[in-house]
This record gives structure tokens, C-alpha cells and sequence, in this order.
């Protein structure tokens, strides 16, 4: 016998399962522990229903619960420090190094990025600490606003803003490296002098 | 630069430091046009630009393809019929 609660929660939820579990999968790295962790989040919500306020952001409101849940689950894996250098940290930091690489012309930046595998993209996010990944994750792939954000993750919009920045820096460089050990950037591309 | 709110023109430098807020649309209109006046009459930074809205795009695009919820939907199915 399915109640009302029932459909009306798999109404809400069913447009926002795909990106939940692509979510989950970004921060946990492994296909059965998203799932567990998107379980958990649909288990909370759904028990936590009558808290959501009616014709809100049920969008925002179920992405802070898979947040919380993240981080309730992976609170001592998180808490390891996580070790980032913060050399390199220049905006436009791609653009530059793809800039002083010789042969590479205006076409060719733009080419570079259209080459990138989906793999060296996701491999870059999931490199991130997660605190960094998780904004990048929200803001770039998800469309939240930095306002949505800062209330998914709890923490001031400065916070966000910071993260977000630097992780798109961190994003950038571990995409150059991984253009400079897979050969996109081969030799030939030597630095201009 | 004490006074950066009043000035007239935004320099490479200004362009640096708002870039971010720029390729999310989180400044202000009068800074926003400020940016835009740069970047009408400054390439490099305009080709900047263009190349952090490109890879944002790309991050967007590679990074949101639909996953499977089979899955996810039988449980889901399953847990709600449970738990009530």
C-alpha cells in the first residue's frame, strides 16, 4: 500500500536521483559506496519530509542532507589533514602554461580543452581534497549559486568563494600535469625561452 | 588601488582578481561593466576569459553526463514501501 507520503516523495525525488548518485560517486570514489551513501540521503529524507518546507528549494534541501551524510560517514577520513601546495595558485594558471608552450596558437588552447578525455577530467576532480571537490562539484557541474551552496555545506559565502577558487585552481593544474604526462604536451612544445 | 571602487578603468590586475566572480555572474552591475569595458579594448584578457568560461563549460559537460539509477530506484522503491 503506497501512502501519499510515498508518492509524493518519489515525485520529489526522482529528477535529482541521477545527479545525487553522480555526486556521491565524485566523493566517494566507488560505485557501492555512492549507492550507500545515496540510500542513507533518500533514507533521511524521506523520514525528514515533513520538515521541508512545501514549494522551496527541495533541490538544495536534499543535496545539504547527501552533504551531511557525507560528511557524518567520512568524518575520519576527512579529518586527516590533507596536504595541498599552494605553489602555482596564479589565476588563468592553464591558460598561462599552455601560453608559454611554443606551437600552441589561440585554435589550439581551446583544442587542448576539447581533447580532454572525460577520465582526465573526472581523475583532476576526484584528486581534489574534498572540501575543495565537493564546492567545485556543487557550482560547475550541479549549477547551484554560491547563496544554495553556502547553505548545502553550512559554512559562510566567503568560504564557498574560497574553496570554489581554489579548487578550480587545483582542477587546472593537475590538468596540466596530467597534459604533461600523457603527452598532449609533448617535447616538441618546449617552453618558449 | 585604495580606492578601487571609485576608480574609472579596471587594469589587468582588477581582471585577475574578479575573474571568478566574473564567469559566475556574482558581481555587481557597475563592476560587471568595468569588466566588460576591459575586456572590450584588452585582448589577452579577453582571451583569458573566453578559455576560463570554455573549461568550466567542459568540466560541466564531461562531468554531468547522466548516470544509471536502476539501481538506486529499485531500493528506493523498496525502502519506502518499508518504512511505513
Amino acid at each position: 500500500m503506497i501512502t501519499e507520503k510515498q508518492k509524493e516523495f518519489s515525485k520529489l525525488i526522482d529528477p535529482h536521483l541521477s545527479s545525487l548518485y553522480s555526486t556521491a560517486l565524485r566523493m566517494t570514489h566507488n560505485q557501492s559506496d555512492a549507492e550507500d551513501l545515496v540510500q542513507d540521503t533518500l533514507f533521511k529524507a524521506f523520514r525528514a519530509l515533513d520538515q521541508f518546507q512545501k514549494n522551496t528549494n527541495f533541490r538544495a534541501w536534499v543535496f545539504r542532507i547527501l552533504v551531511n551524510t557525507f560528511i557524518t560517514a567520512y568524518r575520519k577520513a576527512i579529518k586527516q589533514p590533507q596536504k595541498v601546495s599552494y605553489d602555482d595558485m596564479e589565476e588563468f594558471f592553464l591558460y598561462k602554461r599552455l601560453d608559454e608552450t611554443v606551437s600552441l596558437q589561440e585554435t589550439s588552447k581551446e583544442e587542448f580543452l576539447e581533447n580532454l578525455f572525460d577520465d582526465d577530467v573526472k581523475d583532476a576532480l576526484e584528486s581534489l581534497p574534498y572540501q575543495f571537490r565537493l564546492v567545485v562539484l556543487l557550482c560547475d557541474v550541479e549549477g547551484f549559486s554560491y547563496n544554495e551552496i553556502a547553505n548545502i555545506i553550512d559554512a559562510p559565502l566567503g568560504t564557498v568563494m574560497s574553496r570554489l577558487y581554489r579548487g578550480r585552481k587545483l582542477l587546472q593544474r593537475q590538468l596540466w600535469n596530467y597534459a604533461k604526462t600523457r603527452g598532449y604536451i609533448t617535447d616538441d612544445f618546449k617552453r618558449k625561452s | 588601488m585604495t580606492s578601487k571602487e571609485n576608480h574609472k578603468k579596471y587594469n589587468c590586475d582588477d581582471i585577475e582578481k574578479y575573474a571568478q566572480q566574473y564567469l559566475d555572474d556574482q558581481l555587481d552591475e557597475n563592476k560587471k561593466k568595468l569588466f566588460n569595458e576591459h575586456l572590450e579594448y584588452c585582448l589577452p584578457c579577453d582571451k583569458k576569459m573566453e578559455f576560463e568560461q570554455k573549461l568550466k563549460e567542459i568540466v560541466h559537460k564531461k562531468l554531468s553526463h547522466k548516470e544509471a539509477v536502476d539501481n538506486l530506484k529499485r531500493n528506493l522503491n523498496k525502502f519506502i514501501t518499508d518504512s511505513e
